[in-house]
């Protein structure tokens, strides 16, 4: 259990001047469990990859503890990591896999045995001690990474992307398992990965990165309702938040050939609206606009339809309960939430309101 | 920890190890013997060129390379086709005996060449083939045959199965789907496999040693050995032999490296 | 690799292609592979003379059993295809190592390393008939300009030290051959474990040894039983540099079949052809050890 704090994280390569991370700073608190977020490409993992110290430190400082560890090799910084493809080594037995850290560190054998036992129990791996990783499935060595981190009893653990070559149900089930062990254990985690479900119901807080720099930090709800720029407001949630633009005009705020009761706010005339599409609703009473009826998705427990609002460039989506009934090409009436709506400057794309 | 430095000197000097003696014969190549017997190691005062045309002309060194060239062309390309065939049908067709005739082929790369070349003087002598470059460039196909069929055959094997169902499904005839899918795609394995043949054929020598006596036959190797025979101390002329040798081999080499230490190291990787 | 065979409906194959396809590999394989070994040997059992071929039974191989130029052969072959893979394959992993550590020119060096396996035997062989030479050749002229001349010899003129010269011979041409190998192996190894290991307390000791090699020891056992086939084979090398002498000490199979073949006092094949036969079950045996020794048990998948 520690702190791991980032000041000012910066990764350039060697031959380019492109920064991978750019000041990256982030405090995880003790026993957090925190999320990196972010598309392909922005620099979760290699943040990561500095933490672990798989990476050399640009610029910036790293603390692990409070302590400055930018120059501390990786076997001394006290930390595990479980890596996307698992990383066992293919030669040993599950129980080598296991046991392989610990003899590294001259720990008694009993020790030993007794330590890679137990966790081998936790995580139900006790039946397959002498198998090789090849005779695995995917969820097994998935555990047995993930014991092989336990069972160092870290100060920190680092994921990068575990569950990403695991199928959709195992999936499932094992964010479940990692859930519980953090709270078991109630160790710091670190966990980087691209699917927002995972991060939302996994994270303590979510750090949303891109292109290098920190976007937003804070708890997932927190994220979710009050989304920093329009990268954050469509990359969580699915589907993803609608951003229509619109115009202020002496009385609100026209989008397309709708009329907002909006207040002006920010700038110039033009901006972003931002609203989810369980933030619009079907409802003939009060309606702020009429919309076409694209597409209409039931999935079962909700229907998604998409539609096209007069003058807007893009399709609008909306969440519907599962008695919703629409035909396409239907004209249907819609109401926004606007309390819930967000307004983002279309230059800056950060949110104004 | 090694340091870099340290371990750039060892690497240095393997080097100078692995290219030296080249280097020595490509310098000696250039000076005449008389030159040599002075000094072995200085380097070339006036650069003897004339060496080159010489070696071609008076030595024979023309007839060696030409029939050479005749042998290893023919032999590669026939052996390329053929071997092809055999290594598509092995890869594509599911037929009961196709493991163990592929295997049967197969085995052959290990047999020593002493349990053939007796019998295959024999038989040559028998058909009027002794002496011959025909009958060298037939053995030649038959010796590097294994080899060719156990490298196209991996890759052959890879290409997807739907390709060839989709070439089924629009009617083609199997020749027609050898030719005009696996070939093609395989152009790459079977480029490597034509690299590596001529390279090893080009350097061949106990077959050819025992196939063929006559002068006017002989192939590049069994030229040098008989002009070392024959002019024991005349270094300089030697060594200008050697390059004319190796230097088909560099031009390959230098054009085709990458392709080339693929193809040799290929199945050595685990 | 999963085989990708066609489905076609039930089992009708299209024989005659198959058979298309096959026939020029076959006929030449037969004709001139198959059928000579089967030709081998039936003159083994004879005195193959050139118009006169006479059976002769179990003569031949009784006589080879008491051939002490053949067992010496044997003898010397044998111990150029074990001592010439060793070295070869263990210097070649130490200098891949080095070049795995990632030196400045790496693709220069490994082509320079390359360059000694593509050259014929033939012009090895003069290459360094004349470094070994007594008088001028390099390998006494560097010996002397270091100060050790008591150590210069006449390298393959000495029958004590002959045969180890050639080894040298080989082990110079094949280690960048192995080299090359190993370093393509060394690449592929998946560089998340060699990073798991790292923070599992490995120095760049403990790495090599727990698990860097035995991740390439398919590779390593591979190269070691190429080799090996291939110095059972060795012949052009010694008929260059010393025509198997002085004194048999470098007399391998091979060069001594082609003696009694084609450079003896009466032409009878059918003693050579025992030899060749002898020598095949040998080297059939060896190799089929070899494998099976070095077979791996489980599958390193990675």
């Amino acid at each position: 259990m520690a702190t791991v704090v980032l000041k000012e994280l910066t990764k350039r390569y060697a031959n380019s001047d492109l920064l991978a991370v750019d000041a990256v700073s982030l405090d995880v608190k003790h026993g957090e469990f925190m999320v990196l977020l972010g598309p392909s490409g922005c620099g979760k993992s290699t943040t990561l990859r500095m933490i672990a110290g798989l990476e050399s430190i640009s610029a910036g400082d790293l603390l692990i503890d409070g302590k400055r560890v930018n120059a501390v090799p990786s076997k001394d910084r006290d930390i595990a990591m479980v890596f996307q493809s698992y990383a066992l080594y293919p030669h040993m037995s599950v129980f080598d896999n296991l046991a392989f850290g610990l003899r590294r560190r001259d720990i008694a054998k009993n020790e030993i045995d007794r330590r890679v036992t137990s966790v081998a129990a936790t995580l139900g791996l006790s039946e397959l001690l002498k198998r090789k990783p090849h005779a695995l499935s995917g969820g097994q060595r998935q555990r047995v990474a993930l014991g092989r981190a336990i069972v160092r009893d870290p100060k920190v653990f680092l994921f990068d992307e575990p569950l990403s070559n695991l199928d959709a149900a195992l999936r499932v089930g094992m964010r479940g398992e990692l859930i519980k062990l953090h709270h078991r254990l109630g160790a710091t985690m670190i966990y980087v990965t691209h699917d927002q479900v995972e991060a939302m119901t996994m994270g303590d807080r979510i750090c949303i990165m891109n292109g290098g720099k920190v976007v937003q930090l804070g708890s997932p709800l927190d994220v979710y309702r009050e989304p920093a720029d329009t990268f954050v407001a469509s990359f969580l949630g699915s589907p993803p938040t609608n951003l229509l633009s619109g115009t202020f005009n002496g009385s609100g705020l026209t989008v397309g050939t709708a009329h907002l009761p909006v207040a002006r706010k920010g700038e110039g005339d033009k901006v972003i609206l931002g609203i989810r599409p369980e933030d619009i609703r079907i409802d003939a009473s009060a309606p702020h606009t009429c919309g076409e009826v694209l597409a209409v998705e039931p999935l079962g427990a909700e229907t998604i339809v998409r539609f096209r609002l007069p003058a807007v460039a893009h399709d609008v989506l909306v969440r519907g309960p599962r008695s919703v009934v629409a035909k396409v090409g239907e004209s249907v009436p819609l109401t926004f939430d606007l309390a819930s709506a967000h307004l983002f400057d279309p230059v800056t794309t950060r949110r104004i309101a | 920890m090694i340091s870099r430095a340290f371990l750039f000197i060892v690497v240095a000097v393997y080097t100078a190890f692995a290219a030296g003696p080249f280097l020595w014969v490509a310098t000696m190549s250039l000076r005449t013997t008389s030159e040599i017997s002075l000094d072995h190691y200085a380097w070339p005062e006036t650069l003897h060129w004339e060496k080159f045309p010489q070696a071609w002309f008076n030595s024979n060194y023309s007839v060696y390379f030409e029939n050479s060239l005749l042998v290893v062309i023919s032999a590669v390309i026939v052996l390329t086709l053929v071997g092809a065939m055999a290594a598509h049908c092995f890869a594509r067709y599911r037929f009961r005996i196709n493991r163990l005739l592929y295997f049967v082929i197969f085995s052959a790369i290990i047999f020593p060449p002493q349990i053939t070349i007796i019998a295959l003087f024999q038989t040559l002598v028998q058909y009027g083939l002794y002496n011959s470059l025909i009958g060298l460039t037939l053995v030649y196909i038959a010796v590097q045959l294994p080899l060719t069929v156990y490298i196209l055959e991996s890759f052959f094997a890879r290409i997807p199965a739907d390709l060839f169902d989709a070439a089924r499904i629009d009617g083609y005839p199997e020749w027609h789907i050898f030719w005009k899918v696996s070939l093609p795609i395989a152009l790459p394995a079977i480029a490597t496999t034509v690299i590596l043949n001529t390279i090893l054929l080009w350097n061949e020598f106990l077959y050819a040693v025992v196939l063929i006596t006559d002068e006017a036959k002989r192939t590049l190797p069994l030229g040098i050995q008989r002009f070392m025979g024959d002019q024991l101390e005349d270094v300089g002329m030697i060594a200008t032999g050697l390059m004319i040798a190796i230097i088909p081999v560099v031009i390959i080499y230098i054009f085709f490296s990458e392709k080339l230490i693929q193809g040799m190291t290929a199945g050595a990787v685990k | 690799m999963a085989r990708a065979l066609p489905l076609l409906s039930a089992e009708r194959q299209p024989w005659g292609a198959i058979i298309a396809f096959l026939l020029p590999a076959f006929t030449i394989y037969t004709a001139l592979t198959a059928y000579p070994v089967f030709r081998t040997l039936w003159n083994s059992f004879h005195t193959v003379l050139p118009r006169k071929e006479e059976f002769i039974g179990l003569a031949n191989y009784v006589t080879l059993a008491q051939d002490e130029i053949f067992w010496r052969s044997v003898k010397n072959t044998f111990i150029w295809a074990c001592a010439s893979p060793l070295a070869e394959v263990s210097i070649a992993l130490l200098l891949a190592l080095a070049l795995y550590a990632k030196i400045p020119g790496m693709r220069f060096f490994r082509i320079a390393w390359f360059t000694p396996v593509l050259m014929s035997y033939v012009v090895v062989g003069i290459i360094w008939v004349w470094i070994y030479n007594y008088d001028w050749g390099a390998a006494n002229a560097i010996l002397r300009a270091l100060g050790l001349e008591r150590f210069v010899q006449a390298w393959i003129g000495d029958p004590k030290i002959a045969l180890p010269s050639l080894i040298f011979i080989t082990t110079w041409m094949w280690t960048g051959f192995n080299m090359v190998v190993l370093l393509a192996a060394l690449h592929s190894l998946p560089s998340e474990v060699i990073e798991a290991a790292e923070l599992d307390n490995c120095g760049w000791g403990a790495k090599l040894w727990h698990i860097i090699i035995p991740l390439v020891k398919p590779t390593l056992l591979n190269l070691l039983v190429l080799s090996f086939i291939g110095k059972m084979k060795i012949f052009d090398l010694v008929w260059i540099t010393t025509k198997g002498g002085p004194l048999w000490s470098t007399e391998t199979v091979s060069t001594y079949t082609y003696k009694r073949a084609f450079e003896w006092t009466s032409f009878d094949l059918g003693y050579p052809s025992t030899i060749a036969a002898v020598w095949f079950v040998i080297v059939l045996v060896a190799v089929l050890t070899l494998t099976w020794l070095f077979r791996q048990r489980d599958r390193l998948e990675y």
